[in-house]
């Protein structure tokens, strides 16, 4: 099943989304750090093109390529005082922490997963050619529940942002 | 200058020699695989399909068995990166090689094109001296481009203002691969095309920030923030627009959509109408092109996030935003129009005349507008998108919605049930439009008001009090 | 909670396509809101008024070609009748119905222009400005006819004109003003009724009536706020209490309004040239005049409307053969002025309609 392309494919996309995640913390510009993780995300959507995700990956760079990076620019552009230094910062501990915490849960998961189940025979009989139609199905079929209430967390969310930003009436 | 000053020669630009031969490489290269295609093309038309430009699928298709037969024969040569490397690599290179060259020659063409026509609107000529009928203008002008000098601001970002111009060109070209051209003749048929459009596209915006906030320079600055509020909010109406298309075909692939719109014999146009005004005019917002070019606004922020921008850098953008307006036209015509069918006669015609034909029709709609009509302000085309557009598409999603569910299970399909749709979503937009303009408190009685007063006398406050000028400090 | 923002200084200008020439807007931005104009001229001062204390009387007239050098017949009529006014010369009545006519023709070239760079700054690309150039080059082309020249004309003298159009004029001008009416109701109904200049002229850059006076502001300005006031009506010269015509003047004194007066000035100037052309009698186009002229000394001062307003020359004399004084009361530099209260609190793009309906030429503001 694995051709040697599919592997090269692999190997490099993984290493410019390493290599770019990495990037990420060690640059001192602020923006180069953004534009970083934008390569790191865009790489990851690589990824799943060679799974034959593909709503999975134009999803990935739909939302984390373009929106969530746009959402960081903002931020930094309308925060003179952050500028251009991404220089120390307070949460080095806390971040360290986090970061080892999820370090862990991936490596047990990767250790503990039993690969070899979802192989080949698990996959014969499924076809790839209609992930979003599979997705669909699911989403509105069998995790219903979970996608409405998904759905109403991020309204809440929104409107938690409009009122957190809203001005002050003048009283 | 500084140079200058010190008393030394100005350093004479010299190209190396490697990369003029490796320029030079790269052209021969491109030039002979534009042979190779246009081989293929004359060679179908010898053998009597003179009008399929399948041939790039076909022949894939016989590399891949020709490969095959091969590794039954002898193993283990070729198929070292899988059994079908070859056929991949070569279908992208062809691919790749077509779309640049097709969309590079547009672009070239398109210069002038848009040129003459503005040129005709504004009642001269528009460029005539270089070559004939000034069909050589766009060469000159490139020539020009690639002889200025490439500046850049003192404080820049070195290398956040050198990458701009390459990366915008890179979701420009990438859109294009999902566009059928005809019958199984889209590069890139993904399953989950217009998701694939949307994604890639607004891939743009990173790119624009990254050149207006490297530039160092507030017009710039003041464009590409202008660029994201405006990216950010008819990202919205045009991604529901699309999605009623989607509800109605059943589909994201757009050669399915294009089928379907082909076999019940109906324009998406015909069915939606909102849908296509939303989103041509989010996408006139997202190209930057009047009455939305607030981006760019010359007469106020220069030329926005590339302002500082010169010599080809320039060029580059200039050319990605005809090349996107060439693309939204091509995304109108394939998803709204009917793509390369016409009602049956893409038995006869070949689909990509017809597909040409219709980008050349939706292109020239975009040209219009930019020769016509004055621009919005910034606040009045956010207020456009999320009080108008969004609630407007929104209502028109629910609309198509329930009649996408009535048509997957209605017994009477075709002409009837199409038919009733049109005419329901036709109502529906006119009275959508009107309803919702005068919610938002449009009042087209404001005839009046649009002559001023004509007086014989003349005299100072007194006179103006009489004639009802307004007193001060009164809010109009 | 809210977000604190701080603001920032934009130079606009000198070399920005919005300022009409070489003038620069030092703005202070929060956001896109403007809180500070700062307006900075100068950059074209050619030391004008000095130079012309230097030269005779007559060769002074091509001084007022180069201020505003977008209404040259009007800037030479006002400085001829200041000449006039302070070495007593009369003026032929042919003489004087040709300066209505020209002063006139260079009326509608200018807001022809005026409306057109409008509706530019508005956004549009190019192509109303096109349109309105058609008008102008026809106009020009009559110019050159009867003067050789095109923008700086240079055509009239102090007793007169300086040439009689010739024969091929008549026909040119006769046909020029039969298409006008048809030609501004083409422009009327392709910008009067666009919803999209509505929504960007309407509120934008209002000055009220009394802040009109109070700023002196004066010609469309001052008639987009609501003042009827017209140099033509009010102390009428070169005989313009002889023909009809109507001052057009605004309802709410906001941006669009003045490009509303403009429009209706270029119908009204229609009507003048008609009623001259009819009624244009024979006779010498100019009273000869002694070739250094020496006017006793003293002082005058003549204003016409021009184009931009009220323009004046101040001219004294000292009995020499050039004049001790010359001053010209530039109508753009005092409507200019006014820019800093319409401008502050409104967002850029508004800003720069607002200067669009100011109608500034650079070369008559620096001098």
């Amino acid at each position: 099943m694995d051709s040697a392309g599919i592997i090269v494919a692999f190997w490099l996309l993984s290493a410019i989304a390493v290599g770019s995640a990495v990037g990420v913390f060690l640059a001192r510009n602020l923006i180069h750090a953004v534009v970083l993780l934008v390569l790191s995300f865009v790489a990851t959507a690589g990824l799943f093109v060679t799974l034959s995700a593909d709503f999975i990956a134009a999803a990935q760079v739909l939302i984390y390529a373009g929106a969530i990076p746009v959402l960081m620019v903002f931020a930094v552009m309308l925060t003179p005082l952050a500028g251009r230094d991404n220089g120390n910062s307070l949460y080095v501990v806390p971040g360290v922490l986090l970061g080892g915490a999820f370090a862990v849960i991936v490596a047990i998961v990767a250790i503990d997963a039993e690969w070899g189940a979802a192989g080949a025979a698990t996959l014969a009989g499924q076809s790839f050619e209609t992930t979003a139609d599979a997705i669909g199905d699911a989403l509105l079929g069998r995790y219903v529940l979970a996608f409405e209430v998904a759905s109403v967390l991020l309204l809440a969310a929104l409107i938690g942002a409009i009122v957190l930003v809203r001005e002050d009436e003048p009283a | 200058m500084s140079a200058l000053r010190m008393g030394r020669r100005l350093p004479r630009r010299t190209v190396p020699r490697a990369l003029m031969a490796l320029g030079a490489l790269v052209a021969i290269g491109f030039v002979a695989v534009n042979v190779a295609i246009g081989y293929v093309v004359i060679d179908g038309r010898l053998d009597g399909q003179w009008y399929d430009v399948r041939d790039l699928g076909i022949g894939v298709q016989e590399l891949r068995e020709w490969l095959d037969d091969r590794n039954a024969q002898q193993p283990g040569i070729l198929d070292f990166l899988g059994q079908h490397w070859i056929s991949y690599a070569v279908t992208a290179l062809l691919g790749a090689t077509g779309i640049l060259s097709i969309v590079g020659g547009a672009l070239l063409i398109l210069i002038w094109v848009e040129r003459r026509l503005i040129g005709r609107m504004q009642i001269r000529r528009g460029p005539n001296r270089v070559g004939p009928y000034g069909l050589l203008q766009p060469i000159a002008d490139a020539v020009k481009l690639i002889q200025k000098e490439v500046l850049m601001p003192r404080g820049a970002d070195k290398v956040l203002f050198f990458l701009p111009p390459a990366l915008i060109f890179i979701p420009m070209i990438v859109a294009w691969g999902p566009i059928p051209w005809g019958a199984q003749m889209a590069y890139l048929d993904v399953h989950v095309g217009i998701l694939f459009l949307i994604a890639v596209s607004s891939l743009t915006t990173l790119a624009i920030f990254m050149a207006g906030w490297s530039s160092n320079n507030h017009y710039a600055l003041l464009g590409a923030m202008r660029t994201i509020a405006m990216m950010i909010s008819y990202e919205i109406p045009l991604s529901i627009a699309l999605l009623s298309v989607v509800l109605l075909s059943g589909s994201m692939q757009l050669s399915t959509i294009v089928e379907w719109q082909s076999t019940h014999n109906v324009w998406l146009a015909a069915l939606l109408p909102l849908a296509m005004f939303t989103y041509f005019f989010s996408s006139t917002a997202e190209l930057n092109r009047t009455p939305n070019d607030i981006a760019e606004a010359e007469s106020e922020i220069v030329a926005g996030f590339h302002t500082e921008y010169s010599g080809m850098k320039f060029g580059l953008f200039y050319a990605v935003e005809l090349g996107n307006a060439l693309f939204v036209a091509a995304l109108t015509a394939t998803l709204f129009l009917g793509g390369w069918s016409l009602f049956g006669l893409e038995e006869w015609i070949p689909g990509y005349l017809i597909l040409g034909a219709k980008i050349s029709a939706a292109y020239f709609l975009l040209v219009w507008l930019r020769g016509t009509l004055p621009r919005f302000r910034l606040d009045q085309l956010m207020k456009f998108a999320w009080q108008f557009l969004i609630p407007l598409s929104l209502l028109n999603l629910l609309i198509v919605a329930v009649e996408a569910s009535v048509f997957a299970r209605w017994e009477v399909k075709g002409i009837v049930s199409l038919g009733l749709f049109a005419i329901v979503n036709w109502a529906a937009a006119i009275i959508l439009v009107r309803e919702w303009a005068r919610r938002m408190g449009y009042r087209p009685e404001r005839e009046a008001v649009r002559q001023p007063i004509l007086t014989q006398g003349v005299g100072g406050l007194q006179a103006a009090r009489r004639l009802g000028a307004p007193e001060m400090g009164t809010q109009v | 909670m809210t977000a604190a923002t701080e603001p920032y200084v934009l130079n606009i200008g000198p070399q920005h396509p919005s300022t009409h020439g070489v003038f620069r807007l030092r703005v202070v931005m929060d956001g896109e809101r403007i809180q500070d104009v700062e307006m900075v001229v100068g950059y074209l001062h050619r030391s004008m008024e000095k130079l012309a204390e230097e030269r005779t009387y007559t060769q002074n007239i091509p001084f007022t070609d180069r201020a505003d050098y977008l209404a040259a017949m009007s800037g030479n009529l006002g400085y001829c009748l200041a000449v006039e006014r302070l070495a007593g010369v009369e003026v032929p009545e042919r003489a004087s119905y040709l300066r209505v006519i020209f002063a006139e023709l260079q009326r509608i070239a200018s807001h022809s222009m005026a409306n057109g760079t409008f509706v530019n700054d508005a956004g549009a690309w190019q192509t109303p400005l096109m349109y309105m150039f058609r008008e102008r080059e026809r106009i020009l082309d009559l110019f050159e006819m009867t003067c050789g020249a095109r923008l700086t004309t240079n055509y009239m003298r102090i007793g007169g004109v300086a040439f009689d159009p010739p024969e091929e004029f008549y026909p040119a001008i006769e046909s020029l003003v039969d298409e006008l009416p048809e030609r501004i109701e083409e422009y009327a109904e392709l910008l009067v009724d666009n919803e999209i200049l509505l929504a960007r002229g309407r509120g934008v850059g209002i000055i009220s009536a009394e802040d009109a006076i109070n700023g002196s502001l004066v010609g469309p300005m001052l008639r987009g706020s609501g003042v009827p006031w017209d140099l033509r009506k009010a102390e009428p010269y070169c005989g313009y209490d002889r023909f009809d015509f109507e001052i057009p003047v605004g309802r709410q004194g906001d941006a669009y309004d003045r490009f509303l007066v403009r429009l209706e000035e270029v119908r009204q100037s229609t009507k003048i040239i008609r009623q001259a052309l009819d009624g244009l009698p024979s006779g010498p186009h100019k009273t000869q005049i002694p070739l250094a002229l020496r006017p006793d000394p003293g002082e005058a001062y003549a204003r016409v409307e021009g184009p931009r307003g009220e323009l004046g020359f101040y001219v004294v004399s000292d009995g020499g053969s050039a004049p001790f004084r010359f001053h010209i009361r530039a109508p753009s530099l005092i409507n200019l002025s006014l820019l800093r209260e319409m401008a502050i609190g409104a967002s850029l793009p508004d800003a720069i309609v607002a200067l669009g309906s100011v109608d500034i030429v650079v070369g008559e503001i620096d001098r």
